[in-house]
């Protein structure tokens, strides 16, 4: 019952995200129906621009799940970003100067990012826990303290022949690309992260719905006093929290370092991190939603351009819709929620 | 109700998604060549590069009527650039202009993977991510003489201050950047040695800020170097250019004697403060716009230099000062038509290398 | 007769429960007007209607035999209608001026002019016998006085009638006989009062007539003069109530429970128990009387592990346990009724089954290698709704938040005693429920001292204390006044040592 319901309101929520962008387009003097219609045959017309829509959703799954799981418990992890850094330095460094088996070399990369993204967000979590500091303004902090990090030991380290801005190019055998799905995809850059983002939304299912560790970082999120009045330990399960969540950013930061892009780029925060905010409400902070509203944010992202290229509809306005179609979805939630109060209302006047 | 809405709406929705389906291919190409753009990670406004670029297409689109259209990637990383190319060639683009070096190792791929399309590449070569330079068939890759227009501007403006100290600042420690440096000090060392000017150049005032778009450092190492008494600063440093253009009109607006000397396209009208008066003396010019109107026109008469690397400089008339610098005096502008000449003539030379410079 | 509200015909439908059905109210001009019923029978409902706060399904509301339609409070404002509500509505660091003007600042030009206002406080506060100080802060005066602040809100807005909900539920039972004074005060200005409760002593009190309200229905109004006590409280339950609590003799068993000499820090970090030792023993009840404030709860969060201790010990089974953690005495047969049920007792958001296993989760058959047996959970819940008549719209999927606050507590209650603990520590574990679920949760705890298990009962009702005690501890100050057997004493004697004579020498 209450699960049809947050689908329902999920629904609606984008259908009022596409209304508000079609209303946009057609301010901006173009056809709404011309320019969805590109929009998703931009994101979906074939195999190739299909693996690039899954390419694009499985970062936002991971940052997705990483702050709704941080939700379930009651924080606010709006540090997705510089896990995501820190797991894609750590991911970089390993690809770029470890050698062997790519059989050894990719589940290693994808522990040793986690487990660096896991810490980054710990210590957030610690600080909650410990020093009741506000973990949105600690992750904010550890933002930048990522952001500079990687702006110093990129050039330091890992920078090519000759530019001063990039890593140097990930060896193929380090790289989440792989030929076979490449080619499935008909040339798309989609990577083996999929698969890790599937068996992530699958994992952190099973853990918030099946297992104890679930039922206890959910008591903590609900009401932190009964939980400690239950035997529950709080700020173990703080910490725990924000480290599971970091370490979905920091799986974001791998795949999307060595898998979506071919290097790491210094001077840009991946504005993942805060579009998994956006993903995670739209998802209703439930794994499976995520995953759902991954996909469609997905489609928006690659479908743009193609929709900017069709019509008539300029860039800068094909970001602007999109960003209020992702803005309405997102909030949509809260207004499918007044709507359904007004009516209510009516009905009794009536 | 709401429920009858939301029905009636997604049903719209599916209906469009199938009636999208059945209809088959996008409009049939136009028979005259349609050229696109990829922006880099700046706007399209950004006086520079993306912009300069986009006029020389733009320019070419109303001369000879064709079809234009930039896109604006995502991110900045190679698969947001590729995914863009790809946006344009499946909408009949093919023929497409992408600015910066960032695009070297995405033209390297598009290149063999859209073999039917054109590519000019500015500014940057394709290679596979180990700089070793493939210019596919149907890529003309496209560089400038970035120190000879340093070279111009430094004796232009040597010669318009006389005595002094001058300064520079960069954006990233980049080739270009670079060669804009080294050029510009030759030029402002040619015009003590032979033009009688009496112009320094310190270490500390030669500054890489390291990004392309902190405007507030550029500001402040602007300020500082006009505080040590630098009377003129070379920038070419893109939005961290932009900080130190503020400082020298806030300067300039209380009185006070600053000059920036601009860069990749004419900045003129940028360092506009009371009037028309503009802190802008000179700009350090490479003819992006030129070199993209170029080649659309070499395509439409059949001579696109495909597999080739261009080099814009002097000789070629791809480099150098704004045809009009209010700042400049008529008798400055004179002696330095006839330095360009000379570099034209190959009596000059400047060398691309750092050398004994700063820097 | 002239009335001055009429609610006719009220139904109001909740998913899965029909919160009022055909209920009838009338208000006479000049009355107190009692509202009487269970938890969960639909007064905070009704009175919620009235105040605009819901939409009744059916039936029509009349205000000086006038019909109304009230869709927000203001319009309950505007009709001279207003609430004290249970939990008050107050700024904390606002005045209590600031307080009775939010909402309708008196402004000179853009700036605030609170000095008329005050004034005309001061001059209400007079009238009405209120005592209140239109200065002082909220967070400076006691819960009594903040009550009265919200009595005056309703005053300075004009009301005409005056809603109470559960007034008495946070008063001590000297602050109850001023408040009954000032209902009288106010009655004798012309106003009109309804007052919703299930206390039957203060309707015998003061009421004029009463409506009794069971599951949603009216069962009759009567005059409150013309019926005992006990008939209405059968009314309400909708059988006999029995209010002595059957006890056999027996004799106690060995200490379970020792502390010795613990001295135990508020959270302000003053001294709140000094060298407190007191023994509970199997077999009996022992209860902890006090006035609230003195110690008591810093007690309790000692023996539960969740404040820590400074000195002293706690020995549980003969084991000391003065540093052990929460979960580990809880394993080890310890049990706890908290005082505030939904601040610690439940997580509001949980379905009722997983509220059950709050402590247990992690035992087996409710879970297994970590992972949780769904079977076993809903097999478990039902049995606790079965056995402890936990009424809810769902059964064991029913969300925590959607239970009546007497259900969550029978809820809260059954699985502390489905732990078989050797030691039931119950604080207040009746406070604000109505008669039936006292007497059954009264029941419950007697059948656990009757099975050889100790029971240390912490409460304000003096009346609890001395009716289900075998032995009555007195604290105050943090310090214990000494040990009584109920037989020995009486009420004034207790009220003594509460207020910290020590009694004359205490047994044990």
């Amino acid at each position: 019952m209450n699960r049809y319901k947050s689908l329902f309101t999920a629904l609606a929520a984008v259908v009022l995200g596409l209304l508000a962008g079609a209303v946009f387009m057609a301010l901006s003097g173009s056809n709404p129906v011309a320019g969805f219609y590109y929009l998703f045959r931009g994101g979906l017309m074939n195999l190739e621009r299909i693996g690039n829509t899954l390419a694009s959703a499985t970062t936002l799954i991971f940052t997705g799940l990483a702050v709704a799981f941080s939700f379930k418990t009651g924080l606010f992890n709006i540090g997705a970003s510089g896990q995501m850094l820190m797991g894609g330095l750590t991911a970089t460094a390993i690809g770029l100067s470890v050698q062997m088996p790519r059989i050894v070399l990719l589940p290693l990369i994808v522990l040793a990012a986690a487990s660096a993204g896991a810490l980054w967000a710990a210590i957030p979590g610690f600080l909650k826990a410990r020093f009741n500091v506000h973990e949105v303004v600690a992750t904010i902090m550890m933002n930048w303290i990522a952001y500079w990090t990687v702006y110093y030991t990129i050039p330091a380290y890992f920078k090519g022949t000759f530019l001063e801005t990039e890593s140097r190019r990930i060896p193929a055998l380090a790289s989440f690309r792989a030929e076979w799905l490449t080619n499935i995809f008909r040339g798309s850059y989609i990577n083996m992260g999929i698969f890790l983002a599937a068996a992530a939304v699958v994992v952190i299912a099973i853990i918030l719905d099946k297992t104890t560790l679930g039922f206890e970082l959910k008591a903590v999120g609900f009401n932190r006093h009964a939980a400690e009045y239950a035997g529950i330990h709080v700020p173990k399960n703080i910490v725990l929290s924000m480290s599971i969540s970091g370490f979905l950013a920091g799986l974001a930061g791998a795949t999307y370092y060595l898998g979506y892009a071919v290097n790491m780029q210094i001077g840009v925060v991946p504005s993942a991190g805060i579009d998994g905010i956006a993903v995670a409400l739209l998802g209703a902070n439930s794994p499976w939603g995520v995953a759902a509203s991954s996909v469609f944010f997905g489609i928006l992202h690659s479908g743009k351009g193609f929709m900017n290229a069709m019509t008539k509809v300029p860039p800068e306005i094909g970001d602007t819709i999109i960003a209020i179609i992702i803005y309405f979805a997102a909030t949509g939630v809260l207004f499918t929620r007044l709507w359904e109060r007004l009516t209510r209302k009516r009905s009794k006047e009536a | 109700m709401k429920s009858k809405i939301s029905i009636l709406l997604v049903g719209l929705m599916v209906v469009l998604a199938i009636a999208g389906c059945a209809k088959k291919e996008a409009p049939a190409a136009a028979p005259s060549l349609k050229v696109g753009m990829v922006t880099d990670a700046g706007t399209i406004d950004d006086k520079s590069f993306n912009q300069g670029t986009w006029e020389g297409v733009v320019r070419a689109g109303t001369e000879f009527k064709l079809d234009t259209k930039y896109l604006k990637p995502s991110g900045t990383t190679e698969a947001d650039y590729l995914k863009e190319i790809g946006n344009l060639y499946d909408a009949g683009y093919k023929f497409v202009v992408t600015p910066g070096f960032k695009f070297e190792t995405t033209i390297f791929q598009a290149q063999t993977k859209y073999a039917d399309a054109k590519f000019v590449l500015i500014d940057g070569s394709p290679h596979a991510g180990d700089w070793k330079s493939v210019v596919g068939p149907n890529t003309v890759s496209i560089f400038f003489a970035e120190h000879e227009s340093g070279f111009v501007a430094g004796v232009a403006a040597a010669l318009q201050i006389k005595t002094g100290s001058f300064g520079f600042i960069g954006g990233m420690e980049i080739p270009p950047v670079q060669k804009f440096n080294w050029g510009f000090q030759q030029g402002v060392d040619y015009a003590n040695k032979n033009l009688g000017t009496k112009i320094t150049m310190k270490a500390e005032n030669v500054i890489y800020q390291g990004s392309f778009d902190n405007v507030a450092a550029g500001q402040q190492i602007a300020a500082s170097m006009y505080d040590k008494g630098v009377s003129v600063i070379f920038a070419a440093a893109g939005g961290v250019g932009v900080g130190a253009i503020n400082e020298a009109k806030a300067r300039a607006t209380a009185g006070k004697t600053a000059w920036i000397v601009g860069v990749d396209v004419d900045q003129y009208a940028e360092g506009i403060y009371s009037g028309d008066k503009s802190i802008i003396l000179t700009s350090a010019m490479k003819g992006i716009d030129v070199a993209a109107f170029d080649m659309i026109k070499a395509e439409l008469g059949g001579t696109f230099p495909g597999g080739k690397t261009l080099i814009f400089d002097a000789k070629n008339n791809g480099v150098g000062i704004p045809a009009k610098n209010p700042n400049l005096s008529p008798e400055v502008q004179a002696k330095v038509a006839e330095v360009f000449k000379l570099l034209q003539a190959g009596t000059i030379a400047v060398k691309a290398e750092q050398g004994t410079l700063i820097k | 007769m002239e009335y001055i509200v009429e609610m006719l015909g009220i139904t109001k439908d909740f998913p899965g429960i029909r919160a009022n059905d055909d209920i009838t109210v009338r208000l006479r001009k000049g009355e107190i007007h009692a509202l009487l019923g269970e938890n969960g029978a639909g007064k905070s409902t009704l009175m919620s209607i009235l105040f605009g706060l819901y939409r009744p399904d059916s039936g029509i509301i009349k205000v000086r035999g006038k019909e109304v339609s009230i869709h927000n409070p203001n319009v309950a404002n505007a009709l001279g209608i207003g609430m004290v509500h249970q939990h008050f509505k107050l700024v904390h660091n606002f005045t209590v001026t600031e307080n009775i003007i939010l909402g309708m600042e008196p402004t000179a030009g853009p700036m605030l002019q609170t000095r008329d206002a005050a004034k005309r406080i001061k001059a209400l506060s007079e009238q009405y016998g209120l005592n209140v100080d239109p200065d002082a802060k909220i967070e400076d005066i006691s819960v009594g006085m903040q009550q009265r602040v919200e009595i005056i809100k309703m005053l300075y807005r004009d009301a005409e009638v005056l809603i109470f909900d559960e007034p008495t539920a946070v008063l001590t039972p000297q602050e109850i006989d001023d408040l009954m004074q000032i209902m009288r005060n106010l009655l004798k200005e012309g106003k009109s009062i309804l007052l919703i409760t299930h206390k039957l002593k203060e309707i015998k009190a003061i009421a004029d007539r009463c409506t009794v309200i069971r599951r949603g229905k009216v069962v009759d109004t009567v005059d409150v003069a013309d019926v005992a006590e006990s008939r209405m409280a059968e009314m309400m339950v909708g059988r006999t109530v029995n209010f002595k609590v059957d006890k056999r003799e027996q004799e106690r068993g060995e200490a379970v429970l020792s502390i010795r000499n613990l001295n135990v820090l508020s959270s302000r970090k003053t001294q709140a128990l000094k060298n407190f030792s007191l023994d509970v023993h199997r077999g009996e009840i022992l209860g902890l009387a006090g006035v609230d404030g003195n110690g008591q709860t810093e007690l309790v969060e000692a023996l539960t592990g969740l404040r820590k201790v400074e000195s002293g010990s706690i020995l549980f089974k003969g084991r000391d346990i003065t540093h052990d953690d929460i979960h580990s005495r809880v394993m080890a047969g310890m049990a706890h009724i908290p005082e505030d049920r939904q601040k610690r007792g439940l997580v509001l958001d949980y379905s009722m089954e997983d509220n059950f296993i709050l402590e247990i989760y992690g035992l087996p058959p409710y879970s297994r290698k970590g992972f949780l047996n769904r079977k076993a959970i809903r097999d478990h819940a039902e049995k606790l709704i079965q056995d402890f008549d936990v009424r809810s719209g769902q059964g064991a999927l029913s969300v925590g938040r959607t239970l009546s606050g007497g259900n969550q507590q029978k809820a809260i209650v059954g699985r502390e005693i489905d732990h078989d603990p050797d030691l039931l520590l119950a604080v207040q574990p009746t406070r604000g429920l109505d008669v039936g679920s006292i007497e059954y949760i009264h029941k419950r705890l007697v059948e656990q001292r009757n099975n050889g298990k100790a029971v240390l009962l912490v409460s304000l009702e003096l009346d609890e204390i001395l009716d289900l005690s075998d032995r009555i501890a007195v604290i105050s100050h943090g310090e214990l006044t000494g040990v009584k057997l109920p037989k020995e004493t009486n009420e004034s004697e207790i009220g003594l040592m509460m207020a910290g004579i020590a009694g004359a020498g205490g047994m044990e």
